[in-house]
């Protein structure tokens, strides 16, 4: 329980070591044991002055030493209970328990160092009042995993990890300056060692440089597969009633969880090594809180395929659907209209083209026809697009599709659907088509260039459905 | 006793055969004077770069023929655009309607409604209109803003909407 701003408050000290004459061990002896006693006060005030108390309803925490802090947590605003546990814990067997609030993210408490078996009755106690409103209640199986995470896809986790990717595109062009340096030392070495059969021409260069690159990348790998591990080491995902939970961390364990009523999308999506690889990053989103910050929670399965996927869809949905797929390669999806392409390719690809050719080739000459690749590109990209977007529903959700590189499905239930928006532009009435946009409580899902006719029919449908739903959405 | 009926797709109610309700007469008489009073405050600047930069009667031309086609345009788009606006209260939710060249329907059901807001400004005021605003959850902003509403009329709805947004709320 360390105070934040600690090297603020220390920092008269620094000044006072600065001005004290001696020699440095005696200064860092004389350094050492002010800043640890510092600390430990610091800890124990800090300790003493926190208070909590856990009532029918709510949980009332009072912290702070100079500066008071009372907070009292309704259990119903409760839509989530975390632990995390870092090693020191570990060994004493505590956990600290953080609380996932519905409304302003400064909100929201923490219980520090509070024993495991109290951290779970606490779960219990908030878990129990939501299960007494859902009356039909599932045997709970606690102890059996829905999902283990071995080494191997800790692996893909860090392969897939786009952070690794971004930072390359950084280094990238660093690293061709850095091949040059190396190019000269190389040759200055060996000039110097007096080596003049060895020539080192372009291609060794080169060679040097795509060897460097390779070892940045391989070395890049390593953080983001060390980083999965450090976060995801033994991730479990459990269902527990109603209740989501994952655990997992090599250091510090992290627990989350979530209520499975309150989930308002499924969405499974993979870049382009994902796709290599077969798999999909899985998250479960839930209602955008506070309209300002707009703090979102989400509750998220780094690495699952789409049949595991699907597996778990009826859990999730408390088997009120899921029988659908979400695996994008299921030959099921509809697809949407090829005018969806042919727009993009026209409005896009060829009016910019041809103006922007007609400009270059007016200012330059023969070289301005080079615009003309524009179009090409866009096609290209575009045809890639249409054929990766599609839907499929049922009685109860909807699956949308799309994706560019990678693909991306977003299952949700018609009943939780806060509002409905049709629009057509000029060139869609000329068709007679439309696009469908569902507002969800999490965001939106639009469905491009369906027939009109299909639009209206799924809106009034939906639109029955929501209205004939007496459950609460979220 | 607990009964479900099946409902034939092309049972359900659509919106082909709906009344469309119309806004405020007033409003476009408020947009037009809104959009003159910009016109002319773009005037001023002009003459003014005219007069000081001794511009040559070609560039004043242009300058000033692009000001007559787009005061044009700002008188005659609120007769244009506002015909197309429209709204219909429904039992169970209420659509509105909008837009010229893209439009766009949207539907919100009444039991998703989490508050409802009027408002006016000066301007409103003066023609006797308001502004009604419906916010669902997960939504930045008003999620539906009908403006240009009798004042009247935007207080009827107000009271209407979230009595009915109420009822549903007891019921779940």
């Amino acid at each position: 329980m360390v105070t934040k701003n600690a090297w603020q408050s220390f920092a008269p000290l620094f000044a006072l070591l600065f001005a004290y004459q001696g020699d440095l061990v005696s200064k860092l002896i004389l350094g050492g044991s002010a800043v640890a006693i510092a600390l430990v006060t610091g800890s124990v005030l800090s300790w003493l002055f926190f208070r909590y108390q856990i009532r029918d309803d709510s949980i009332l925490i009072r912290s702070g030493v100079i500066k008071k802090k009372q907070l009292d947590i309704k259990f119903d605003r409760i839509q989530g209970v975390n632990t995390q546990q870092n090693p020191v814990y570990r060994a004493l067997g505590l956990v600290t328990v953080s609380f996932d609030t519905a409304g302003s993210s400064g909100n929201e408490g923490n219980l520090p160092a509070v024993t495991r078996k109290f951290a779970d009755e606490l779960r219990e106690k908030i878990g129990g009042r939501k299960t007494n409103r859902a009356e039909d209640e599932p045997a709970a199986n606690v102890n059996q995993a829905l999902l283990r995470l071995d080494w191997r896809d800790m692996i893909r986790i860090g392969l897939a990890d786009r952070r690794a990717l971004i930072v390359f595109a950084f280094i990238g062009p660093l690293m061709e300056q850095a091949g040059d340096q190396v190019e000269q030392v190389v040759k200055n070495a060996l000039q110097s060692a007096n080596l003049e059969s060895f020539q080192v021409d372009v291609g060794t260069g080169a060679l040097l440089v795509a060897a460097l690159l390779l070892v940045v990348v391989l070395l890049l790998s390593m953080v983001s597969i060390a980083a999965a591990f450090l976060r995801y080491h033994n991730f479990e995902l459990f269902l527990d009633g109603r209740t989501l939970r994952s655990r997992g961390g090599l250091i510090t364990r992290h627990e989350h969880s979530m209520d499975i009523e309150k989930i308002q999308t499924i969405r499974l999506q993979q870049g382009v090594v994902q796709s290599w690889l077969g798999c999909f990053r899985m998250t479960l989103r839930q209602a955008i809180s506070g309209r300002k910050q707009r703090s979102q929670k989400m509750f998220t399965v780094p690495v699952v395929t789409a049949e595991l996927a699907d597996t778990l869809r009826p859990l999730l949905l408390a088997s009120e659907s899921g029988r659908l797929t979400q695996d994008p390669t299921a030959d099921l999806f509809h697809a949407v209209s090829p005018y969806y392409m042919r727009s993009r390719i026209l409005f896009v690809g060829l009016l910019p083209a041809v103006a922007l050719t007609t400009l270059l080739v007016a200012a330059f000459g023969i070289t301005g026809l080079i615009a003309l690749l524009w179009l090409p590109l866009v096609a290209l990209l575009s045809w890639r697009n249409w054929k990766r977007a599609g839907y499929l529903h049922d009685d109860n959700e909807i699956i949308r599709r799309s994706g560019l590189l990678g693909y991306r499905t977003v299952g949700l239930l018609f009943r939780k659907v806060q509002r409905i928006t049709i629009s057509q532009s000029r060139y869609q009435r000329r068709k007679d088509l439309a696009s469908l946009r569902l507002y969800m409580a999490s965001g939106s899902v639009r469905i491009p260039y369906i027939a009109h006719e299909t639009a209206k029919q799924l809106r009034d449908y939906i639109l029955y459905k929501v209205e004939s739903s007496q459950r609460a959405w979220h | 006793m607990f009964q479900n009926p099946e409902i034939e797709p092309a049972d359900l109610p659509g919106t082909d055969n709906v009344q469309w309700q119309a806004l405020d007469p007033a409003f476009k008489r408020l947009r037009q004077l809104q959009n003159s009073i910009g016109i002319l405050a773009i005037v001023v600047p002009l003459v003014i770069v005219t007069v000081v930069a001794n511009l040559p009667l070609l560039a004043v031309a242009i300058l000033f023929g692009c000001w007559v086609a787009f005061a044009a345009l700002l008188l005659t788009w609120p007769g244009i655009s506002l015909p197309k606006r429209g709204y219909v209260l429904r039992d169970k939710d209420i659509l509105f309607r909008k837009g010229v060249v893209w439009r766009s329907v949207t539907a919100i059901p009444f039991n998703r409604i989490q508050h409802v807001e009027t408002s006016s400004t000066p301007f409103d005021r003066k023609f006797d209109l308001a502004t009604l605003q419906l916010f669902t959850a997960g939504g930045s902003g008003g999620d539906l803003k009908i403006d240009g509403l009798g004042a009247t009329i935007a207080e009827q709805l107000r009271v209407f909407i979230l009595e009915k947004a109420g009822a549903s709320i007891e019921i779940s």
